[in-house]
């Protein structure tokens, strides 16, 4: 793919680390497929796993950091390499913010379990995860191949995300309307919703990163919010809208 | 890497225009159909690996290499609205001074040294005159200081980064409009390294610099404009910060993150 660098260690650096970004982001896609399906199997010990995995998740991204650093310090990347590592240190945050999600999302399983059920919520909310644990399985292949293109695809995927979420969001708000008994579960599920929604925005930034690094340009176009109906209506209901 | 190239010389003012420049040794060619704009008030650094040309290439500008024998240049080459080879030598190398990699100071005093040009050229009308301008030009080469006390022992007795900044000022005291420095700290410690690109970079207010350097660190810390060579070729030539974060050939990447290309 790139040609090795004269001075073999600069290699083994940056192999390192991207090793650490691989190995990471195997275990965020882990967290979310148990966290969704901890929440439909009502599997508690599986939530817990979950949260366990996030200080291993925790950890790498500190180790990443420090190599990151290491590296500008001592080895005044340029050009690719330059754009190597400050591509790294935004992809190592991003997947710290997407396990810290799948760990919320766990939490809220065991919370969940002493309230009543809402049809269908659990496999939806599972659907919408797997697409984003897809999305971000081809976001880090694209990363790996240093492939923009398939990056570009997963830019676009998001509003399929953004669109469920939407979907959801109204059908939540159906259900409250109709028995305030569902509000203190259906306000739950919302926030895994959005967390999930959240999620995707993460992994669009991991592709956005993946069209930075291999082009040295940002994807020019913002993504327009196709739906903005549920954004208006949320900012009354979720305390956390945009983070 | 072509339209970049028509973008920078439209935004700003070029001071030196060379097209097609082409330089042989005997038959050897070292250069090969350079066009490149040098602007004003700005540092311009060359890079490349050793034997691509840099130092040919500068030495067009202030015709060093007719002192070449089998040295011969051609192309186009233009300083202030004339073909560089119409201005007499004399007169040019007075307007566009030149440091070189080791600082060569004459073996006379430090005054001596910054006199010599403003001298030969008939600069100053009396010494008063002459003494303005040597303090002028080692204030400028931010030396004054250090040696405003001797300015009549040996220039040769100076440390290497005093005697690199003593060359500066003797070629600024004629008050050039453009100073070339072919790889001026390479014999320099790191601390008098910082001290002549500190330097550089108050240069480039009045002047227009040209460096080639072999550390492209000094290339990114320095200069605005970036010309990068190989094999006698101008690769690319853009703004040093776009050089460094993303060329856009692969040849000046392999080069600058240190890959076999
Ligand atoms: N005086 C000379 N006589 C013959 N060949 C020369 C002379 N000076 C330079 N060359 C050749 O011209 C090429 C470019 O040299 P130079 O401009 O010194 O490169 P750089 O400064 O980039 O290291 C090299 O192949 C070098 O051997
Ligand atoms: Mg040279």
């Amino acid at each position: 793919m790139q040609d090795k660098h004269i001075v073999t260690s600069f290699d083994n650096d940056l192999e390192r680390i991207q090793a650490h970004i691989m190995k990471m982001g195997g275990l965020v896609e882990a967290s979310i497929s148990d966290a969704a399906d901890s929440f439909l199997l009502r599997d508690v010990e599986l939530a817990e796993k979950v949260r366990a995995r996030d200080a291993s998740i925790d950890e790498l991204e500190t180790l990443i950091n420090d190599d990151a650093a290491r590296v500008l310090a001592l080895r005044a990347p340029t050009a690719i390499d330059l754009r190597l590592i400050l591509s790294v240190i935004k992809v190592s945050a991003n997947l710290e913010r997407i396990g810290d999600y799948s760990k919320n999302m766990a939490k809220r399983t065991s919370v969940l379990l002493q309230m009543r059920e809402i049809d269908n919520a659990a496999s939806s909310l599972r659907r919408l995860a797997k697409e984003v644990e897809l999305m971000l399985k081809d976001a880090l292949d694209a990363y790996i191949q240093r492939d923009p293109q398939r990056a570009l695809e997963v830019i676009n995927k998001d509003k399929d995300v953004d669109q469920m979420y939407n979907g959801m969001f109204r059908q939540f708000l159906t259900f409250m309307m109709e028995d305030p008994r569902n509000i203190t579960a259906c306000m739950h599920l919302h926030f895994i919703a959005k967390n999930i929604e959240r999620m995707g925005d993460h992994v669009t930034s991991i592709a956005e990163q993946v069209v930075f690094l291999t082009t040295g340009e940002r994807p020019l176009e913002q993504r327009e919010k196709e739906d903005r109906t549920s954004h208006d209506v949320n900012m009354s209901l979720d305390p956390k809208t945009e983070t | 890497m072509l339209d970049t190239t028509v973008d920078n010389m439209i935004e700003e003012k070029p001071k030196i225009i060379a097209r097609d420049v082409k330089v042989v040794y005997g038959d050897k060619e070292a250069l090969r159909d350079v066009s490149l704009d040098v602007m004003d008030k700005t540092v311009t650094a060359f890079i490349g690996p050793s034997g691509c040309g840099k130092s040919t290439f500068l030495r067009c500008f202030n015709r060093m290499n007719d002192t070449i024998a089998n040295c011969r240049v051609s192309g186009s080459l233009i300083y202030d609205g004339q073909e560089i080879s119409a201005h007499d030598p004399v007169t040019l190398r007075a307007r566009i001074g030149m440091v070189f990699q080791k600082p060569n100071p004459f073996p006379k005093s430090i005054y001596d040294n910054v006199a010599y040009g403003p001298r030969i050229h008939g600069l100053s009308k009396n010494k008063a005159d002459l003494d303005g301008i040597v303090e002028k030009a080692l204030r400028r080469g931010a030396l004054w200081d250090e040696v405003k006390d001797r300015l009549h022992e040996t220039g040769t007795g100076l440390s290497g980064g005093q005697q690199q900044r003593l060359c500066i000022a003797r070629a600024i005291a004629t008050e050039p409009e453009v100073l070339l420095m072919d790889e001026p700290c390479s014999a320099l410690d790191p601390i008098a390294t910082a001290q002549i690109e500190e330097l550089i970079n108050e240069l480039k207010q009045s002047y227009s610099v040209v460096i080639v350097t072999h550390s492209m660190q000094q290339a990114a810390r320095v200069s605005q404009k970036t010309a990068f060579f190989h094999l006698g070729n101008l690769v690319e030539y853009n703004d040093t910060g776009d050089i460094f974060t993303k060329p856009s050939d692969p040849r000046t990447e392999s080069y600058i993150t240190g890959r076999i290309g």
